[in-house]
């Protein structure tokens, strides 16, 4: 395991106050939260702050932390001694853990090894719960599932991989792979949630489990982009087919249809087709597909090529592109 | 594969088949119910129905109030500093749509 250097990820000094590293957790905080940044590596860096500021908030964490790690460099090679922690006692039985983002179900399980090396089993928050009695409903949990487009045009079966915190005999949280078969319903859009009933963490004392909340995202696709219930897709045309109109064949998720271009398109127009969008789900409408159109240019690589190019240029001889544009 | 296939377990669209209780809206966040009516009162949260026994969510609704309770948790803002960043977030999603709508 690698020694991780919490002072380094907070850019703070090993000296640094109470409230310096408040001030310096607060900045990172803001820029990296996830639900916040843009950033693609927002969720790593914030769980890495995170870690960080749950120890050296902490008084008594930050004293075992600067003990044992007197001496080691971020990245490098580290054990902790055996019974290192003699002597300090971290209030409350454990603190919280580091704030999980994104992870499934309660928050707090997903600190590094390195930290549960030296807070472990006690600094998990979800362990420290009083164990339950009553009967009482389970808790609902929530995960978020990746689905292609051609899933939501047509409706799919798709085995998700979850990863559900179950506590051991020791009492200690473990994070448990789970399989699940899941329907994908034709007209899901992004942003919805599908709840299964029952799926959610198990009851005690014989009451029913909660339920189960996917937060449905769609993959990224190389042509499609999705808006909503609407679907935009780029379509290239040759300049004279943008000039003088033209019939095309379009790709759509739904397969091949032909589109007809008015004459003088410009580029950046957006054709409609009607209710080729995302399908509707019961009584709802369908999104609708836009072609959005753009000019392709055809090499000028031959002479002849180069010839017609240049004939153009004649023709045009009056044509300033950018008095056209307005600019 | 193809026995599994037949327990493919399928679930509601919450925001086409159902609007969410205050007290399903509570179990879905691990809140208590006057936390959401804290919510609704900052105007984060805006339920149907008239009275507070009548309230229905969407699941747009389940989104923010988990996206609220994850600000306010981690940037330790309070209720008035949430709501304003919410509303921040979804100016840049509308400018971001507006943008995707353009081209790729």
């Amino acid at each position: 395991m690698q020694y991780k250097d919490y002072y380094e990820t907070l850019g703070v000094p090993k000296t640094a106050t109470h409230d310096e590293i408040k001030q310096a957790y607060r900045k990172l905080a803001r820029k990296y939260h996830p639900d916040v940044s843009k950033l693609a590596d927002a969720e790593t860096r914030f769980k890495e702050i995170n870690e960080a500021n749950e120890v050296l908030k902490d008084p008594e964490k930050r004293a075992a932390y600067d003990q044992v790690g007197s001496g080691f460099k971020a990245g490098q090679e580290f054990q902790p001694p055996p019974n290192w922690d003699a002597g300090f006692e971290f209030r409350g039985g454990g603190g919280e853990a580091p704030g999980g983002f994104g992870s499934f179900g309660g928050e707090g399980v997903d600190a590094s090894d390195f930290f549960e090396s030296l807070f472990g089993a006690r600094a998990r928050g979800g362990a420290a719960r009083p164990r339950r009695n009553a009967a009482m409903q389970g808790e609902d949990h929530h995960a978020k599932v990746l689905v292609d487009l051609d899933d939501a045009y047509h409706g799919a079966e798709r085995s998700i991989s979850l990863r559900v915190p179950k506590e051991g005999p020791d009492g200690r949280v473990v994070l448990e792979e789970r399989r699940l078969d899941v329907h994908i319903p034709k007209g899901i859009r992004p942003g919805q949630h599908l709840r299964l009933a029952g799926q959610g963490a198990p009851g005690s004392g014989g009451a029913p489990a909660g339920d189960l909340y996917l937060e449905i995202e769609f993959k990224p696709h190389p042509a499609y982009r999705v808006d909503g219930a609407d679907v935009y897709v780029d379509l290239p045309l040759a300049p004279w087919e943008a000039a003088l109109g033209a019939t095309v064949d379009a790709q759509t998720p739904d397969g091949t249809v032909q589109l007809s271009v008015p004459k003088g398109s410009a580029a950046g127009r957006k054709l409609r087709l009607k209710g080729r969008g995302l399908p509707a789900r019961g009584k709802g409408t369908p999104g609708d597909l836009y072609a959005v159109l753009a000019i392709a240019l055809p090499a000028a690589d031959t002479d002849k090529a180069r010839d017609a190019y240049a004939s153009m240029a004649s023709t045009f001889a009056g044509f300033d592109p950018r008095r056209a544009r307005g600019g | 594969m193809d026995e599994s296939r037949h327990l493919a377990l399928r679930g509601s669209v919450v925001e086409d088949e159902l609007a969410l209780t205050t007290f399903e809206l509570c179990r879905a966040c691990n809140a208590s119910e006057e936390y959401i009516e804290m919510w609704v009162s900052e105007g984060v949260l805006q339920p149907s129905g008239g009275s507070r026994e009548q309230w229905r969510f969407t699941g747009q609704a389940l989104t923010r109030m988990r996206t609220a309770m994850r600000l306010s948790r981690d940037l330790d803002l309070n209720a008035p500093g949430v709501a304003l960043a919410l509303d921040l977030l979804d100016e840049i999603e509308a400018l971001e749509a507006r943008l995707r709508r353009r081209s790729g």
